[in-house]
């Protein structure tokens, strides 16, 4: 029988669907991965958007990617895929992908106010040299005046190679990721109540819990193939019900059986009467908290992490900034041990009626979330993304979160879990265990900790006092930084921070074409960062490089490089490589360290850092070995250009921090060959359950529950108050902004805006309000209008129905259309302990345009 | 032109409207229907932007709860035989 292609593929498409839904159709062969005929070439991959990590079929032909399909044997998607998935054939073919180095120039030369001319790699590397060398030696900026700004779509080696050309090479701690945008307040919950970073359940909890409460998340956009697990759930087992706390109603809220619209920032005043109601009602897990809790009070008057001279951190007496004797003003993470009694007291303010007057939700909507937490034969899986961790008190609503898991001992075991989701899809894999973070290294150490420095200085050969023990520019003081001149040198990659981070026009634009800054971009398309540089550099992409991402469920996944890059473009992990080609020891280390390891003169620190035995170690015949199972002849271009397996010898050196340390890899063939597996991997087995006996294999036989990042085995409790936000809506900006995505487009659009079907479902961001608040400004659906703070205005359509519904009082604006730059309008306030923005709340006002 | 499938999720009772409201739709075929509700379908479209213009008029039906899809490819020459 002859075929079509078009009928080919058509079933193909049914044959994957059904084998998904677990279905049978007369007549079409269903086959687990799909068909290498018509000259297409299948392999494994995972997606390249947010942290939920779905793994996904690549199908190559002629060099090309063609076709991409949900991967029924991911455990993560069962083979679904949502409509951005879908279409991640085409993110890599846009049509003004960037092939060569561009450099600002003028008459043949540099000039910061030049135009965009092609360069060789050899030209932009020098320039790069002699800008990093300048900054080094100026005595107003020095080795942290050398700053990169990378990601949590780095893979893993990327993020490593990063890591350590900044803190171990330029010894400048002045490297963080844009995660610090996205799940800073995580991290920064997970260390102070657990001390080891990362959730403790995973996905699977979506099969097992009873509740589920949504906490500033809308996963029915953000997170769709969860959420479909979820909606799963919700539709086969009729006594699962589903709660959504949110700022605005949105499409999470169609499936919810209670629904809690509350007032911006009224979360710690709900989560301290969700205490309250299960101390008071006698549901406290006794035996669980004393076992495994202790209780603490933190301080409060910690500021809103602005400029230091803003009146708001001129009162504050904890924000950690220098006081007028130069000294620190205190420590916004410090706290103090208090009883479960005195715990009790804090929290008997936070009365039903308390809560509902600070938040505005129905009491009978928070006493039914609150029964559903104390009830200790219902099992409670707490969902929240940036509505938690885009917060000015962030790290501590992530705090309060785990006060009411741990008072009823729901926690660690299937179904009973709170779980932070990530919006990218390697902010765990990389951002955090790696430690790109300005004040991280691999595993949860730190380089405050001279323990902790002396292990990394070992790992790395490296003499010690190599790497500095401050931590360096975070994101935010990055941008003010260089708007200070502070920093000379500014290399960011994989992310789009002129477009993503907060107030645009006060401080980051400023700070980009401040003259005393050379700023390079590495980027596969001309993104409003790129375009806002000196030089940029043209990068390779997901299947055009072998990459290992970690997703929220702590599972590490990996793929093979299918295809190349165009033109000269190349890999993050070529680029820092051959750029450390560009330094001698001496030019970079002072004397006194370089007298420790006299065998370190004269070398690069290429040769320091990657071709030290460890890194170098293996050899190229090993690529077409450990991936004979996928295809003969297996190889990539890294390892081409360099002689040796790249990624595995980088792998090796870095899973060396976490074994033996609860952070244990897999093996680096087995993630070649597996859908991934979720670290501590011990005697080959996964770990889907941290902290509890039977599931995690750093908890011992009879010790039940054990939370081993502290090392009294306890977790930490926080008596903690509600405050008010760093701006509020008044007389003249009467309205709360907040911003965020929409299920089409992902971050900045720089990947979904070129999907074709992407752009057309959802070409302009528009501003979402409320009917009467639109009534009363005289304005109608579509019209155009200005919004405006007290840092910027934007014009774009105004929509008062569909998926998004604001109360009145408050505006939603995505952020993904680089036409309509909504960070313009944001305020640069974060969370005083993880330096996160809150891009959740500001004061704006509408009029017509 | 673009070639996809998705699977449907329907209230078991309310599958038949699901399906009169699937058969008004251009390009989308209905190829198998589970007692528990699930629908599997393709969507065929010329145009690179009605493709998700039709999953997203899937998505409002009636008794529809929600919608995933699986398998997504382009091909330039549909009527080629392989």
């Amino acid at each position: 029988m002859k075929l079509t292609r078009r009928e080919f593929i058509k079933t193909n498409a049914i044959a994957a669907a059904a084998t998904t839904a677990g279905m049978s159709i007369p007549g079409v062969a269903l086959a687990a991965t799909p068909q290498s005929q018509d000259g297409v070439r299948w392999d494994k991959g995972v997606c390249r958007y947010c942290g939920t990590g779905c793994g996904v079929l690549v199908g190559v032909k002629d060099g090309r990617v063609v076709a991409t399909q949900g991967d029924p044997d991911a455990p993560v998607n069962k083979g679904l895929n949502c409509v951005k998935g879908y279409f991640l054939s085409k993110i890599m073919y846009g049509k003004d992908r960037l092939t060569r180095p561009l450099l600002r120039m003028k008459d043949g030369k540099f000039d910061k106010n030049g135009e965009f001319a092609p360069i060789s790699w050899d030209a932009a590397f020098d320039i790069m040299a002699e800008k990093v060398k300048a900054t080094l030696k100026e005595p107003t900026q020095g080795p942290y005046g050398v700053a990169m700004f990378g990601s949590g779509q780095w893979t893993v080696w990327e993020g490593y190679a990063a890591a350590k050309l900044m803190k171990a090479g330029f010894r400048s701690n002045s490297i963080d990721p844009n995660a610090r945008h996205c799940m800073a307040s995580a991290v920064a919950g997970f260390m102070r109540t657990f001390g080891i970073d990362e959730p403790m359940g995973c996905y699977d909890d979506a099969e097992h819990a009873d509740v589920f409460a949504l906490w500033g998340s809308n996963m029915a956009e953000m997170h769709p193939i969860l959420w479909s697990r979820i909606t799963n759930r919700r539709l086969t087992a009729n006594h699962v019900k589903i709660h959504v706390l949110s700022t605005f109603s949105h499409r999470s809220c169609e499936l919810a059986d209670n629904e809690l619209i509350f007032k911006p920032q009224s979360d710690l005043a709900i989560l301290n009467y969700i205490c309250n109601y299960i101390i008071q009602n006698n549901a406290v897990n006794q035996e669980f908290v004393k076992k495994n809790v202790g209780f603490f009070k933190g301080v409060t008057d910690i500021g809103y992490g602005l400029r230091p001279n803003h009146p708001l951190e001129q009162v504050a007496m904890n924000n950690g900034y220098p006081g007028a004797d130069g000294k620190p003003k205190g420590d916004p993470n410090k706290h103090a041990p208090i009883t479960f009694d005195e715990f009790a007291k804090f929290v008997s303010e936070y009365t039903l009626d308390k809560a509902h007057e600070i938040s505005g939700v129905p009491k009978d909507k928070l006493e039914a979330l609150a029964k559903a937490y104390a009830d200790p034969k219902v099992k409670v899986t707490s969902y929240w993304t940036m509505g938690f961790n885009q917060h000015t008190r962030g790290t501590w609503v992530n705090n309060m979160i785990y006060n009411v898991h741990l008072l009823v001992g729901k926690i660690s075991e299937p179904g009973n879990s709170p779980f932070s989701l990530t919006g990218q899809p390697s902010a765990c894999g990389t951002a955090r265990e790696v430690g790109t973070f300005a004040h991280r290294l691999p595993a949860d150490l730190v380089v405050m900790n001279p323990k902790h420095r002396e292990f990394a200085e070992k790992a790395w050969k490296l003499p010690a006092g190599t790497i500095p023990p401050t931590p360096g520019y975070h994101a935010v003081l990055q941008s003010r930084m260089l708007k200070d001149g502070k920093i000379g040198f500014y290399w960011t990659s994989t992310t789009n921070n002129m477009q993503a981070g907060p107030n645009i026009n006060g401080e980051i634009y400023p700070g980009w074409r401040n003259p005393k800054a050379f700023v390079v971009v590495s980027d596969v398309y001309p993104t409003v960062s790129a375009m806002s540089a000196d030089l940029i550099l043209p990068c390779a992409m997901w299947m055009e490089k072998e990459g290992m991402f970690g997703n929220a469920e702590r599972r590490g996944q990996m793929w093979r490089q299918q295809v190349k890059a165009p033109g000269e473009s190349r890999s993050d992990l070529w680029q820092y490589m051959e750029f450390s080609k560009r330094f001698k020891v001496e030019e970079v280390w002072p004397a006194d360290l370089l007298a420790k390891a006299p065998e370190l003169k004269g070398k690069t620190l290429y040769d320091v850092l990657y071709a030290n035995g460890q890194v170098n170690k293996f050899p190229k015949e090993d690529l077409a070995k450990v991936n004979a199972h996928a295809w003969a002849g297996y190889t990539n271009d890294e390892s081409e250009a360099f002689g040796y397996y790249v990624q595995k010898g980088l792998f090796e050196e870095y899973a060396g921090f976490g074994r033996g340390h609860a952070h244990d890899l897999a093996p680096f063939e087995t993630y070649h060959k597996v859908r991934g597996m979720r670290w501590p991997v011990v005697d080959g087995k996964e770990t889907l359950w941290r902290f509890r006996e039977g599931y995690d294999p750093y908890v011992k036989k009879g010790e039940g529950v054990k939370f081993y990042g502290y090392p009294d085995g306890k977790a930490k409790i926080f008596a903690l108050p509600y405050q008010p936000a760093a701006e509020m809506p008044d007389k003249d900006y009467d309205l709360w902004l907040c911003t965020g995505r929409v299920l089409e487009h992902w971050h900045t659009g720089s990947m979904t805006r070129r999907a074709p079907e992407l752009y057309k479902a959802f070409p302009d961001a528009v501003v979402w309000m409320h009917p009467k608040d639109a009534e009363k400004r005289g304005l109608k659906r579509n019209d155009v209008v200005k919004v405006s703070t007290r840092r910027g205005e934007i014009e774009l359509r105004v929509d008062t129905k569909g998926r998004n519904k604001p109360p009145e009082g408050l505006i939603f604006i995505p952020f993904f259309d680089e036409h309509r730059l909504v960070n313009k309008l944001t305020l640069d306030a974060t969370c005083p302990i993880s330096k996160e923005t809150d891009f959740k709340k500001c004061a704006a006002k509408v009029v017509k345009a | 032109m673009n070639i996809s499938s998705a699977i449907i999720h329907a209230l078991p009772g309310d599958v038949a409207v699901v399906q009169a409201g699937l058969a008004a739709l251009a390009g989308v075929e209905v190829h198998a229907i589970s007692p528990e509700g699930k629908l599997i379908v393709t969507i065929e479209t010329d145009d690179d932007g009605s493709n998700v213009a039709t999953y997203e008029r899937i998505g409002q039906l009636d008794g529809v709860m929600s919608t995933a899809m699986v398998y997504h490819q382009t091909e330039s020459e549909p009527d080629k035989e392989i």
